[in-house]
């Protein structure tokens, strides 16, 4: 599959040493002394990120019903953090039970019974951890679309630890990632893709969230009618007693035979479903939204179907 | 005369893409099918690449492959005339 291409620079703007230390450190140090620590790096890494600290604030204006202080923003910073925790916890072998939400039915058949599917996720909670609770646990071969960064330790160990049924398409040279999902549809294994970021998606398009129509990626329902594949969406949380929960959407099937248009419709109104699923959610947990990047850019009328980033 | 595949393979094109404002003659052979003329982006691309592999058998395994295939009409139908199975270019 692709080679992966430098590293970009501009996004996850820590050391490269990092995921290692916290792993090391994990292992060393107990729980009482250790997260205190991450408290304290925490606030370190905010006062180092006045930008992402300022999209942290514009988004929790949004969604928390009252004036964002700066713990808000510190508890927003936090709850990455140990997220990303969770997930080097993954990778230093650790066993994290994934439980269903109500209504994901569509993802637990899945899981049992696998196929060439298109799963779609966002930068929500520790939906991350999918493509590795999917190989790892339930050892069904998925190619993750992901951006290759300069701190990819995570993302190396994981091809490391699943490397049988992982399998990264880099998305950092957009015109090989095609024909590298061109190579992953093939072979009937599944595709996951996150839906959030407008950064390397070809096509977008206005939905409802959070007050108001902004864009989101909408590749993956134009993919799922050239590669004839249904879509699942999900997130994933972490619970109070150590489980995480995966939320899913029923499946967008693509239907043989339907228009396309009548398919993008179908598919518009699956993917607005979701997202309203997603902002219940973020409502009452709002400090899982881990995209510290200008929220999904708003546009003015929703007379205009669709458009295109090249 | 016009050439019987770059016909095809324009009417192909409209097809595919449902490019409405656009007729199979108005395409002309040299003009550039990708970024500028036609204004297809990367999905048209992939769309259009998944497409001539269902039809014609050929397999598009590289962007530097589609970008020489998809150059022009012209191009396009050089490409196909090499690569495409026999029995499905009658």
């Amino acid at each position: 599959m692709s080679a992966p291409s430098p590293a970009s620079e501009a996004r996850n703007p820590g050391p490269s040493w990092g995921y290692r230390f916290l792993r090391i450190a994990d292992r060393l140090l107990p729980e009482f002394v250790f997260k205190p620590c991450r408290a304290i790096g925490t606030v370190v890494a905010m006062a180092a990120m006045p930008e992402q600290r300022r999209h942290s604030r514009d988004y929790l204006r949004h969604v928390l019903p009252r004036r964002v202080r700066l713990l808000d923003v510190f508890r927003h910073f936090f709850a990455f953090e140990e997220a990303l925790m969770l997930r080097l916890r993954l990778v230093n072998g650790r066993t994290i039970p994934c439980r269903y939400a109500q209504g994901s039915d569509a993802f637990s058949e899945w899981m049992d019974k696998g196929g060439p599917v298109l799963l779609g996720s966002m930068h929500v909670g520790v939906s991350d951890m999918l493509g590795c609770q999917i190989g790892g646990v339930h050892h069904r071969r998925v190619y993750i679309v992901r951006q290759r960064v300069g701190n990819s330790h995570d993302t190396d160990q994981m091809r490391v630890l699943f490397g049988l049924h992982i399998e990264f398409i880099w998305v950092n040279d957009p015109d090989q990632m095609l024909f590298s999902l061109k190579e992953a549809a093939a072979t009937g294994d599944a595709i996951a893709m996150q839906c959030d970021r407008l950064g390397h998606s070809a096509r977008a398009e206005a939905f409802d969230f959070l007050g108001a129509k902004r864009l989101f990626p909408f590749t993956i329902y134009h993919l799922a009618h050239i590669f004839h594949r249904s879509v699942i969406l999900s997130v994933g949380t972490t619970e109070a007693d150590g489980t995480s929960m995966l939320h899913a959407s029923p499946r967008f099937e693509y239907h043989n035979g339907e228009s396309r248009e009548d398919g993008l419709n179908r598919a518009r109104a699956h993917f607005q479903a979701f997202l309203a699923q997603v902002e219940s959610l973020l409502r009452s947990r709002p400090f899982l939204w881990f995209n510290f990047v200008p929220l999904n850019p708003t546009v003015q009328t929703d007379a205009e179907p669709a458009s295109r980033i090249e | 005369m016009a050439d019987p595949l770059a016909q095809r393979l324009k009417h192909l094109i409209v097809e595919t893409l449902r490019l409405e404002d656009v007729q199979p003659d108005q395409i002309s052979d040299d003009e550039a099918l990708i970024g500028s003329g036609l204004s297809l982006d990367s999905i048209d691309a992939l769309e259009l690449v998944v497409r001539l592999e269902r039809e014609f058998g050929i397999k598009i395994t590289t962007s530097e492959e589609s970008k020489m295939a998809l150059a022009s009409i012209s191009s396009l139908t050089a490409f196909v005339r090499d690569r495409a199975d026999p029995a499905r270019l009658a």
